[in-house]
């Protein structure tokens, strides 16, 4: 099995002479080493997925990125990204990674010099067969959907039409996750949003969610804020009076167990976390009784916008974050206290 | 890799082509009357605001029921302190005259929430 190994190992390094084993795709190089800051703008870095970032950076084209991320910027981008094992190539391929997310917002440069500035990458050895699936592609087909005023679009509505039609949902219709928003298309800024009309002058006055979120802690959905750390923190204070800044909320400290079916943990429901938010008389007596035994709460009620789902499921978190409301472990059940 | 490049702006397009997908967690769509009499829908972020006010502030003080378009809000009501004017007023942020920086939404998009996660149902609110 070593052996085998270190044979593979050999002949790797015979085929690809300069960096020994094989060349990383772009999609790695970026996922190991640029996501770091290009995933969240770290240090003003153009976030990917965000076309306006990169558009903003465009004006010399595809060769200049290549140069920015060969030999680093002013700005703060170190050369190759710090990690100077990393072939010419393999930095190239991980620009390309990231320019092909925000390719339908892009307006580079000079048109042109995409095409040669790919072209030039393209002999480098890769590993993955993607090269060979290339040619197929665009098989004419009638354009359904009006193109898109890019010019990516222009030059190949037929192809999009049809690799849109296979996968609606985008991306690799086996991809893990598939559903899921990635991490480049959350929190985006208003032009961007798709609800936001970018033609208006007010939509870019608009503060982009990111620039707010920066400081404060994170979570796993939503807006992927926690918003009641960030208020236990101190990093928010919000008004609890719209007139007086100083004006203090009326907090309730009383956690209420509800026990639920099943094995799933029993639900505290913690009055302090709620009524630093809210009165009273947002939830009682209209949405919860408060009595105790009176309300029936199902997931099924919850999932339907009623109960906890007036607000859970809409601005406070939703209920994919199980644990955070059923999060008190059950006694276990006779059959582990008799033992034997 | 030129597969990939085009599964890609696919995928892009499969996201322009559903816009609230990519919307704010809790951005709400108002448009009651805004399209009716010529304006663009009114875009309301929860974000921004939460940061800002408790929940309270709006849901109670301002009488803003949580539930989406059970509110009738006019310009007019604003323009008289109320809803939206109780703050948007020039003083506490701005007034009525910056008409596109609320009504900056898409035309055609119906009144509601968006920003996925969302429960939904005959009993939504």
């Amino acid at each position: 099995m070593k052996a085998r190994y270190f044979a593979t190992l050999l002949a790797s390094a015979a085929l690809f002479s300069v960096p020994a084993l094989a060349q990383q795709s772009g999609k790695d190089v970026y996922s190991k080493v640029c996501a770091t800051c290009h995933a969240t703008g770290l240090a003003g870095a153009p976030r990917y997925g965000n076309a306006a970032d990169w558009n903003a950076r465009a004006g010399g084209g595809v060769g200049r990125f290549y140069q920015s991320a060969l030999q680093g910027t002013a700005k703060g981008m170190p050369a190759k990204g710090g990690h100077m094992t990393l072939s010419d190539g393999e930095v190239k391929g991980a620009v390309d990674y990231m320019l092909a997310a925000v390719k339908d917002g892009l307006k580079l440069g000079k048109a042109e010099e995409a095409a040669p500035a790919k072209a030039e990458t393209k002999p480098e050895p890769k590993p993955e067969p993607k090269k060979a699936e290339a040619k197929p592609a665009p098989t004419p087909a009638p354009a359904p959907a009006p193109a898109q005023q890019s010019p990516v679009a222009a030059s190949a509505p037929a192809a999009i039409a049809a690799a849109a039609a296979a996968a609606p949902s985008g991306g690799d219709v086996n991809a893990f996750n598939r559903m899921l928003k990635p991490a480049g298309k959350r929190n985006l800024p208003p032009p961007e949003d798709g609800i936001h009309d970018p033609t208006v002058d007010g939509t870019h006055a608009l503060q982009p969610p990111l620039a707010a979120f920066g400081t404060l802690p994170k979570s796993f959905a939503g807006n992927r804020v926690n918003w009641v750390e960030a208020l236990d923190k101190n990093k928010i204070s919000p008004r609890a009076d719209r007139q007086d800044p100083n004006a203090v909320p009326v907090v309730m400290d009383l956690n209420v167990v509800r026990e639920v079916k099943g094995s799933m943990p029993d639900v505290v429901y913690p009055h302090k976390q709620h009524t630093e938010w809210l009165d009273c008389s947002n939830c009682h007596p209209a949405i919860f009784n408060p009595q105790k035994g009176s309300n029936v709460i199902s997931m099924a009620a919850i999932l339907l916008g009623e109960k906890c789902g007036v607000c859970h499921g809409k601005v406070a978190f939703p209920v994919s974050e199980c644990r955070l409301c059923h999060s008190k472990k059950k006694e276990m059940p006779a059959a582990t206290a008799q033992g034997k | 890799m030129r597969r990939r490049l085009l599964i890609l702006f696919a995928a892009l397009l499969a996201v322009s082509a559903v816009p609230p997908a990519a919307a704010e967690y809790a951005d709400v769509v108002i448009n009651r009357a805004a399209e009716k009499n010529g304006m663009r829908p009114v875009v309301f972020p929860h974000w921004f605001h939460r940061i800002r006010f408790a929940c309270r502030v709006c849901h109670t003080e301002l009488a803003i029921n949580p539930r989406a378009a059970s509110n009738i809000i006019t310009m007019s009501d604003i323009i008289d302190g109320k809803f939206c004017g109780a703050c948007h007023n020039n003083d506490i942020a701005w007034g009525v005259d910056r008409c596109d920086i609320c009504h900056s939404g898409k035309r055609g998009l119906p009144s509601g929430i968006v920003g996925g996660h969302e429960t939904s149902g005959p009993g939504r609110w």
